[in-house]
């Protein structure tokens, strides 16, 4: 028996020690060369040949392309941009929906379960499938090019409501009666209670939505039309299409593109993952 | 409450009734338009263009949902062991999902372009290829750059989810199981899979619904090209009602689009549940 055991172990211990580490190694090479080409394209002299990579790491590096897209271009300016929609979005966006769902979640008023349907529905309801009248109710409220018709469509955003009524029906009701007897009033509960308490969900849920936000492209590429006004997703395809034959420019702004971001996500690493994890708890 | 609502009413649920107004007049945007009753429904179903687009994003639903949940579930069982290296996996199967929509098409268009990205270059030399591939001549191989781009980009999206099930599991099961005598693969098999029939359901419907909305990736990497054999229904949206200004039409298609994104996560729902998988959402 303990021989049959033997065996059968060897053979099933086989594809694990081989066969994975070596996937392992081939997964991470997928997934890390098209970035570690932009990288290198970008270091590369205007207009030269990036097909090589051995001939790339072997030939001079520059910092030219950096220095002239920073120079001539609207760069940072775009970078505001998007930083600022990013930033308020998710900032203003988490205050409302953990007021929405504090609400939802404690208070008790009439067609709450009405409300909150039509919230969950809301779901199902993509921005995509809402530009037609979205836009006309920007034109008519004359928010073409500005922070406003960029930012305000995207403040009420129904996944983030349902996850946090979701943690605020883990509360213990105690801690509300506790506080209503001391008299408190029941935004004091919210601002004394449950922000404090969600701190790591709030934190999570905000670096994802700030990504997300930071990657939207179809809405501001369609209230942003002005040069002064894209952000860097909208921006970055026009720029690089002035260029038809080098590679090294439109990947120089990539990368300088990708730099907050990767900043972000540096940082707050675990956070992010926490974000997304939340978006699959049902 | 009363703010969120107040946005959520303004932003979202207006338009989405004034929509509906709005696919059932004629005209262009921001002038006078008439009442057209169904009209633009009906031209909707007599219109070629639409059948593509449609049958497009449709077909990239179909091909990519699959390849990206499967590639998801593999990502995250290597990340999860113990292997020298499986913490990177993760990290470096999720970095490409923070860099925006723009910096990925290019990156990947660059890559496939002909003589002057790498990928065709390397090709040749391992002797893949004869000669030069022209990656967005042809439809197929235009859609296989779009779908090898998304793929590459939400793959550690769903790593993620697929990582956050396997880290449910209970360890006791595990130790149980090799007390008794199980290999890793009956482990897998009997233990690892099974329970994540919940987690499973629930990416595979999120995926489903965010393929549907693709939009960027054609637009960005082919143009919809070569001719519109690439171009998905929000790319047609989009310029029906933003180049073409027909807002009536445009809004009628968007109503289809919602509609069929509810009727399958409706129907998906009901399958799954009648299954006694997961819950759904």
């Amino acid at each position: 028996m303990m021989e049959v055991e033997k065996v059968r172990k060897m053979k099933n211990i086989k594809p694990g020690t081989v066969v994975i580490p070596v996937l392992i190694w081939i997964m991470i090479a997928i997934m890390l060369i098209p970035m570690v080409w932009m990288l290198l394209v970008s270091f590369k002299p205007y207009e030269s040949n990036v097909t090589d990579f051995m001939v790339m790491l072997t030939t001079k590096f520059t910092m030219e392309n950096f220095l002239k897209i920073l120079d001539t271009s609207r760069m940072g300016r775009w970078i505001f941009n998007s930083f600022l929609i990013a930033a308020v979005q998710s900032l203003v966006g988490i205050l409302l929906a953990s007021l929405a769902a504090f609400a939802l979640s404690v208070i008790e008023f009439k067609g709450k379960k009405v409300v909150f349907f039509i919230i969950l529905a809301g779901l199902m309801v993509p921005v995509e499938a809402l530009i037609m009248p979205l836009f006309s109710l920007i034109i008519s409220l004359d928010w073409m090019n500005t922070y406003a018709g960029l930012i305000m469509p995207g403040l009420a955003m129904p996944l983030a409501v349902i996850i946090f009524k979701q943690f605020y029906d883990g509360v213990p009701r105690e801690l509300i009666e506790a506080a209503n007897m001391d008299g408190a009033h029941i935004f004091w509960v919210w601002r004394k209670i449950f922000l404090p308490l969600s701190g790591n969900t709030t934190a999570a849920l905000m670096i994802f939505l700030f990504i997300q936000s930071w990657n939207n492209f179809l809405w501001p590429m369609l209230v942003g039309t002005d040069s002064s006004m894209m952000t860097l997703t909208v921006a970055l395809p026009v720029f690089q299409s002035t260029f038809s034959t080098d590679v090294t420019m439109p990947m120089t702004a990539n990368v300088i593109a990708s730099v907050p971001a990767l900043i972000v996500f540096l940082v707050f690493q675990k956070q992010i993952v926490k974000g997304i994890a939340m978006t699959g708890i049902k | 409450m009363l703010p969120f609502m107040l946005m959520y009413g303004l932003f979202t649920l207006y338009p989405l009734f004034n929509g509906i107004f709005m696919s059932l007049r004629g005209g262009r945007l921001g002038r006078p338009q008439e009442f057209v009753g169904l009209a633009n429904y009906a031209a909707l179903f007599k219109d070629s263009y639409f059948y593509e687009a449609f049958g497009n994003t449709f077909l990239f639903v179909f091909v990519s949902t699959p390849i990206i949940v499967l590639l998801g579930l593999v990502f995250a069982l290597v990340s999860n062991s113990k292997h020298r290296g499986a913490k990177v996996v993760k990290i470096a199967a999720f970095l490409p999902y923070i860099l925006s929509i723009s910096v990925i098409t290019s990156i990947w268009v660059y890559t496939f372009k002909p003589y002057i990205g790498f990928l065709n270059s390397y090709l040749i030399r391992l002797g893949v290829v004869g000669d030069q591939v022209l990656w967005f001549d042809r439809a197929p191989l235009a859609w296989a750059t779009i779908i090898i781009a998304t793929t590459w980009w939400t793959v550690g999206f769903n790593t993620i989810l697929f990582i956050a099930g396997l880290q449910e599991i209970p360890d006791e099961l595990y130790e149980a199981s090799s007390i008794d005598g199980a290999t890793k693969w009956q482990q897998l098999k009997y233990i690892t899979l099974p329970s994540l029939k919940g987690v499973t359901v629930m990416i595979v419907l999120l995926q489903i619904i965010a393929s549907f909305k693709i939009f960027g990736q054609p637009f960005l990497m082919t143009g919809g090209g070569p001719g519109t054999s690439t171009r998905p229904l929000v790319q047609y949206i989009y310029e029906k009602g933003f180049k073409d200004w027909n807002a009536g039409y445009a809004s009628a298609m968007s109503y289809m689009l919602l509609l069929v994104i509810i009727v399958v996560a409706f129907v998906y729902n009901k399958v799954t549940s009648n299954d006694g998988g997961g819950k759904g959402a």
